[in-house]
Parts: structure tokens; sequence; C-alpha cells
């Protein structure tokens, strides 16, 4: 009996030396599929540990900040600039050094140098091939509450992080009463509403349950992978419903392990990584030379669809799209 | 019956298991209030509340009526006809319990719709489940188990000499059934209701993949979609303030009704009605239940498993089963540990007292386990930093919530063992822990068993805790159903689920071979506690 208390002591007591050398908390907004391989090579490499907390890029704003000055993480990877500026603006994170950023493109990395981006993507509509023709489609977003034939076939993902920060960016272009009068509009056409999932709204789509969807372009990509009957339609030039929007990663002021953070920053913009998100996912990375297949459009191209939008504005204006959103009735 | 107060060492579990409940609650409100009046004004005044509020009674009251018709009938099938296999009819009755209602909401979408299993496999497009007949559907075929094993305990232990002095009145059969054995099957409805409306109140994963908005979709949208949680707050104390409706009107409903027997002697069995040419309609029903139930759901697993070709998925899986078995393995024992003491005050001592001591381990169960889990982080954070996100706090979590349905069984067995062999013991010499250690524990230890297999079988299928209290990097197969479902992954999600639903079927047999050895060859005199449902708080017998 005593030996196996020792024994069990012993493992417990090496069990924490050994946590206790290197291990790093991320709190990911990304999902684990994109996640996870970046991560198992990371500890390949250096022989950190990193402990990854999935969940939605509000859910951990949410922890975050409830945590405050106790929070577990040290690295906040978000899939929204609009959660990356909204801990930015707290002045939760810590300036990030130029080495870090050097070889990243400028269009999304903030001024402030608070947080890095890690991939681009583009907001669009996918389109059934079978029941929509393009032609039919409105040049611009804002004249999408007109289309009453479409009434009862859209679908949104109200919850989703792209989502917010479109409706957000709407906000700092429009101003709240044009977006409020687009969101009544639009709810008047009965869009159903797939909360946070992209996925499962396309299946949807596939499904007949819908014949257009709000979304981010690699969505489409990846259904055409499995050769569905969906589209991809983008905006006239400058149209909000093009907008470009970066995922991102930061370090937390109140972590204890801010070297080893750095190094796992600086692997997220390293070719390897961008190479993956990529492949896997069809996002545009944020760096030069790596090879994009032919079915997308190439950067150069889709980033002039964007406007431009000030990112540092943008995180007061996803407050204010989530209020619209709840006087709605739809959050 | 002891009617002495009982030893203050015992009631200290009564006491943890209300502060463990309650000091969160605390934090609760406190979180909830924590913003400006006028930011208050408007979420507390919002319309969207009241149509919440709709959606959830609509939904639990629709779920309520779903579930008798398919229990009552079943119940009925079983317990009084000759149809038979008999135990074949009781599976049916208790097996879609082991499939948790978000894989089945997950199973049933997969299986419909353009691509589905049922489109895949005959052509016909069967349009998926949504909105609230979609969540009303799924509740009730995946919760109906908690009103049928009360309903049929309750009708296989009714006198009949009751029916059979209503039939010599001149009571036709359908009269007989409608004013003597409908009345006498209340008590066991109304424990077997507030089951299934506590767990349609609590329910956020159903709900939300039939995205029909009720409070507890609303706070997980909240939860997952909003920067601020003083909202998600508000809606969790909704939530509570409607639980509570519930209970009390139940507790209402239950008072004043006495069903035992009065006049000496032993009762009959119950007899038995030979179905004769209605039995062919009767497999009729039963089929199609056991189709929508079980065959459907489970056939769409196995269907979408094939198409699973992640060869790290099955790593996965292992890994998240290991977890999954040790935390239920955990809480089973602590759970069990902590309800002993809860039980034995309520079977041992009378009075007040002892009886709000076993209620107290109702109220964890009562609260829904979403604005529990909400409440628990935003008391560690505030008050015990250490605890949060770490493994036992996720115990301390499921033991107080599941608590209930280990008072139940162990209460069972320590009525049915006679005090007398206590004092015995301690009239041979023996001293109290002796007593307990050589002669209670041993006397009710296959209610002590049955007890932490239900523990085990609700923390494998538990959602909302597991997925807001989990430690990082910790995964359940509950959690990644979940989390594939969502993402409408339904491959990937359908080796974790046929997992669960497996585990899930072979627990619940065990359990009810174990209820079937120990219940008695005669019927017992009075409705005995519902077997697979923790007894709700009720009028105790006198």
């Amino acid at each position: 009996m005593k030996r196996t208390l020792l024994a069990v002591t012993t493992l417990l007591l090496a069990g924490t030396s050994l946590a206790q050398t290197k291990t790093l908390t991320v709190y990911s907004g990304r999902a684990k599929t994109f996640v996870d391989p970046v991560v198992q090579q990371f500890e390949r490499q250096t022989g950190i540990k990193v402990n990854v907390r999935y969940g939605t890029d509000a859910q951990l704003v949410a922890a975050i900040r409830e945590e405050g000055s106790k929070s577990p993480a040290d690295v906040f990877w978000g899939n929204s600039m609009g959660a990356l500026g909204e801990l930015a603006e707290e002045g939760r994170f810590t300036k990030l050094g130029t080495a870090l950023t050097r070889n990243v493109s400028s269009d999304y990395l903030p001024d402030n140098r608070a947080w890095v981006p890690t991939t681009v993507r583009f907001r669009t509509l996918a389109y059934n091939t079978g029941k929509i023709k393009p032609e039919q489609l409105p040049e611009s977003i804002l004249d999408l509450p007109k289309m009453t034939s479409l009434k009862g076939r859209i679908g949104w993902t109200v919850s989703y992080p792209s989502f917010q920060d479109f409706l957000g960016a709407m906000i700092s272009k429009y101003g709240e009463a044009t977006t409020r009068q687009w969101l009544e509009g639009m709810k008047a056409l009965q869009p159903k509403d797939y909360k946070t999932s992209n996925v499962g709204m396309l299946e949807a789509m596939r499904a007949g349950e819908i014949d257009v969807a709000l979304t981010n372009h690699y969505y489409i990509q990846r259904v055409n992978r499995l050769s569905y009957p969906i589209d991809t339609y983008f905006f006239k030039n400058g149209d909000i419903g093009n907008l470009g929007n970066a995922t991102g990663a930061a370090i937390l002021k109140t972590t204890k392990n801010s070297a080893s953070a750095a190094r796992f920053l600086s692997a997220l913009v390293a070719k390897d990584a961008q190479t993956f998100f990529l492949s896997v996912n069809f996002e545009y990375p944020v760096i030069g030379n790596i090879l994009q297949p032919t079915t997308m459009l190439p950067y150069s191209d889709v980033v002039k669809r964007s406007p431009r939008i000030d990112p540092t504005v943008l995180p007061k204006n996803i407050d204010k799209a989530q209020k619209l959103l709840r006087d709605a009735g739809l959050l | 019956m002891n009617a002495r107060r009982p030893h203050p060492l015992l009631l200290l579990p009564a006491l943890l298991a209300v502060l463990g409940v309650l000091l969160p609650l605390v934090y609760l409100v406190l979180r909830a209030l924590d913003a400006e009046s006028s930011e208050l004004r408007e979420i507390v005044f919002r319309p969207r509340n009241l149509e919440l509020l709709a959606n959830t009674l609509l939904l639990t009251l629709g779920v309520l009526a779903g579930t008798t018709l398919i229990a009552l009938p079943l119940a009925y099938l079983a317990a009084r006809t000759d149809l038979r296999p008999r135990r074949l009819l009781m599976l049916l009755g208790v097996l879609p319990l082991a499939i948790p209602g978000y894989v089945g909401a997950y199973a049933l979408i997969a299986a419909s719709g353009a691509g589905g299993t049922i489109d895949a496999l005959t052509g016909i497009r069967w349009p998926g489940p949504s909105g609230y007949w979609g969540a009303l559907g799924v509740l009730t075929l995946f919760t109906f188990p908690y009103l049928f094993l009360n309903l049929h305990a309750a009708l296989r232990s009714q006198d009949p000499a009751l029916e059979d002095a209503a039939r010599l009145l001149g009571r036709t059969p359908w009269q007989t059934f409608r004013e003597v054995t409908l009345p006498y099957l209340r008590p066991a409805w109304l424990s077997g209701a507030l089951l299934i409306a506590l767990h349609v109140l609590g329910d956020f994963s159903v709900v939300s993949l039939m995205r029909f908005p009720t409070f507890s979709a609303a706070i997980y949208q909240q939860y997952t979609a909003a920067y601020d949680r003083v909202y998600s707050a508000w809606l969790a104390l909704a939530l509570l303030l409607v639980t509570g409706a519930a209970l009390l009107l139940e507790a209402r409903l239950m008072r004043g009704v006495r069903l035992s027997r009065v006049s000496p002697g032993g009762t009959r069995r119950p007899t038995v009605l030979p179905l004769g040419r209605a039995a062919p309609l009767a497999w009729a029903g039963l089929a199609a239940l056991a189709g929508a139930a079980l065959i459907v759901p489970l056939g769409t697993i196995v269907y979408w498993l094939r198409l699973e070709t992640n060869p790290f998925a099955w790593n996965s899986l292992l890994e998240a089963f290991q977890s999954a078995l040790g935390a239920a393995a955990v809480a089973a024992v602590t759970t069990t540990a902590l309800a002993f003491p809860l039980a034995y005050i309520g079977s041992r001592h009378s009075g007040p007292l002892a009886r709000l001591t076993e209620r107290a381990a109702y109220l964890g169960y009562a609260t829904p386990p979403l604005a529990f889990a909400l409440a628990l982080v935003f008391f560690t954070l505030n008050v015990v930093p250490p605890l949060y996100q770490t493994f036992p706090l996720l115990i301390i979590a499921y033991t107080l919530h599941f608590l209930a349905e280990a008072v139940g069984p162990v209460r069972t067995s320590l009525l049915k063992a006679t005090p007398r062999l206590e004092e015995a013991g301690r009239l041979l010499g023996l001293s109290a822990p002796q007593t307990l250690r050589r002669v209670t524990i041993p006397l009710v230890r296959p209610g002590l068993l049955v007890s932490a297999a239900f523990v085990f079988l609700s923390v494998l299928k538990e959602l909302p805790l597991t997925l807001l209290l989990s430690p990082i990097g910790f995964e359940t197969l509950s959690r990644n159903v979940w989390a594939y479902t969502e993402e409408a992954q339904y491959a990937s999600a359908a080796p974790y689920a046929l997992a669960l639903a497996l585990s899930g079927a072979l627990l619940t047999l065990l359990i009810l071979r174990r209820e079937d050895r120990r219940a008695p060859r005669s019927a017992p005199t009075r409705p005995a506690p519902p077997a697979a449902a923790p007894a709700p708080p009720k009028e105790g017998p006198a």
C-alpha cells in the first residue's frame, strides 16, 4: 500500500515538473482542423507543449474579459478582426516586434501592431447554380433586401464572427440607420439563420433548403472540391458585401511565456503554416511567394473588390452590430 | 422510523449540496446586475424575452403531450395486455434513453434531406426536422422513457380490485379506464412529467440544432456569439424562474394525493387484457416507434460511419472515450457517496428536517445546467480562481447536478433493509461506524450500484456542463459529437455518436436486468419510486 502511494506521488510529481518545463496556452477561435496540425508541428520543432482552448471568438473574448488578470491564456488566435480589435482596444495585447511582422503584407496589419494577421478571407454570396443565374443577383449587397423572389431562400450566419464584422463594417461605412434598415429589409425576406455554421448552411443549400447564402469565400471552395452545385458571386468592386477580413493572432499582456508565445506567432506566419492554411482551407496567405490554386481569384485581384475599412474603428462597431441584431430580434 | 434529529455529521452533505448550488447562483445574480441601469432596463424589457418565454412554454407543453401519447399506450400494452414478449416492449420503452437528444437530433437531420441517408438509400427526400415540430419530435422520442417507466410501474402495481369494483358497479371498460385507472396514474404521471419538463427546459442542444429559440437556446447563442455575458446571465435567471414555477406547480398538483391501500391483505397481479384482433395494430404502432426512436437513428449513424475517412479519427475516439469514461466513473463514485447520507436521513429519520435534507438533492437537478455552468464560471473566477477550468470543478458540477438521480435507488434499498438489522448489530456490540460498514452498506450495495450506474450513464451523455466547464484539452464523446454536429460534419460525428449510443444501451440493459432481478414476485402495495428516474420531491408516505 505504502509503496503504491509512493509510486503514485512520484508519478504525480514527475507529471507536474514535466508540465512546468514549457507550456503555452492558446485560446483559439479557429477550428481544430486548422489548428491541430500546426500545433503538432510546432510542438515537435520546439519542444513547447501547447494547450488549446477552442471556442467561438465571442466566447473567448468574453472569457478573457471575465478572467481578467487571472487569464491562463498566452495567445489569442482569432477568427475575425472585430474580436482581435476589441481586445486590442482594451489594451490586452502586447505590441509585437518588427521581426515578427517584417514579412507580413501590410494590407491587414494594424498600425499599432497589437496583432498579426494570419490569413485573409473575403465575404461573398454563395448561390445554387441549379436554381439561380448570377445575372439575377444584385450588384450591391445593399440591394439584396429588394430581392423578394428570394424570400425564405436566403441563408446567413448571424452568430458567426465574420458576419458580425461585415455588419460592423457596414455601420462604419454607411452608419447605423442604413444598417438597421438593411437588417429589417433582410428580416422581411425571412432568411434562415445557421448560427455559426457556414458548413451547415452550405449543406442545407445542397439539400435544397436555401438558394443563396452570405458566407466566406473559402467555404464555397471547400464544397466545390466535393462538386456541390454551388458557386461564388462577388458583388461589384468596393462593395461592402465583398469585405476582406483577416484572422490573426496576438500575445496577451498577462502572459508569463512571452518568448514562447512570440515563437508560436512566428510559426503561424512562416511559409509552412501559410501553405497549409491555403491548401486545406483556401484562405489567402499574408506572406508572398506562395502558389495559389487556379480555382481562386489571385489575391491582387480579389483585394481590389473589398472596400477599405479602418480596422481601429471596427471593434466599436461590432458592439453596435450585436445590439442592432438584438434589437431586430435576430440574436 | 426514527424521529430523532439526525447526527449533525450526516447533515453536512446536505448542506454541501445546497450551498454548492446556491452560492454560484448568487454570483449569477451579481453578474446579471453588473451593468448600467439603462442597459439593464433595455435587457429586461426586450420584447424577445416574451417570445422566448412563449416558445419555451409551448415546447414544454407540446413535449409533455407527445411523450404522454407514446408512453401511456406503451406502458399499458406492456403492463396490462397479453402482447408478448413483454421484455421487447420494456426494451422499446427504455432504450431510447440511451440516445442523448443531440445524438437523436443529429441522426434524424443526417437521415433526411437531399443527400441524407434516406435519400441515398431509397431516393425518397424526406424533409428534415426543424423548428417547433422538429424540436418537439426529437425531444419526445428521446425523453418519453422517463414517463414510460413511471406509468409502467404504477400500472403494474395497481390493485385490480379497484377496477373490478368499477366494472361491477356498471361502468364500461372505457369508463373504468377514465374514472379509475387514469386518476390512479396521476402521481406517476406528475413525477415523470416533471422530469421531462426539467429536461426540456434545460435542453439547449436539440432546440439549437432545430433552430427553435427557447431560453436555453438563447443562453447558448449569447454564450457563443456575444462579447458580453450580462444578457446570458439574465436569460439564465429567467430560465431559473420558469423552472421554479414548474416545480411549484408539480408540488401543488401532488398535494393531497394518497394512494396507499388501506384494506388488509395482499394485492393480486393486474388483470391481463387479451388484445385479440387489435394485436397487429399494436405491433404496427410499436414498429413505427422503434423505427423512429431506434432504428433510423442507429442506422443513420452506422451509414455515416462508413463515410468517415479521416485516419486520425480513431485515435481521437479512443482518447475521448477514455476521458469520458474516466469523468463518468469518478463522478459516479462521488455522487453516490454524497447521496448515501442524504438517502439515509430520508429513510431512517422523519420530520421536516429529514425531508428538507433529502430534497436538498433536487436543487442541483432542477437548476438548468447551462445556468448552473455559467454561475460556476462566475463563482470560481471571483472566489476560487485555482478551481477555474479544472477537472475537480467539472466533477463537483456533475456531482451536484446528478445527486438526485443517485438518491432514489439508494433510498429504495434502504427502505427495504429493515433498521432492525442495524439495531441488532449495535446490540451485538458493533460501534456505529462498524454497523455502517458491516451491516448497512452490504445491505444496500445493489442500490448503490444502480445509483452509480445511473450517474455514470448521465455523465456520459451530459453536454452543457461538459461544454462550459471542461478543462482545456479535455475532450469527451459528447463534446465531440456536438462540435462536429454543429458544423454539419456528420461523418466525423458518427464514431462518437455510436460509442455513446452503444455504451448507453449497454448500461441501460445492465440497470434493467438488475432492477428485474430485484423486483419482488408480488406487486408492491404502493407505487414504487420510479425505477430509472430520480423520484422528484413528493409527499412522503405517512
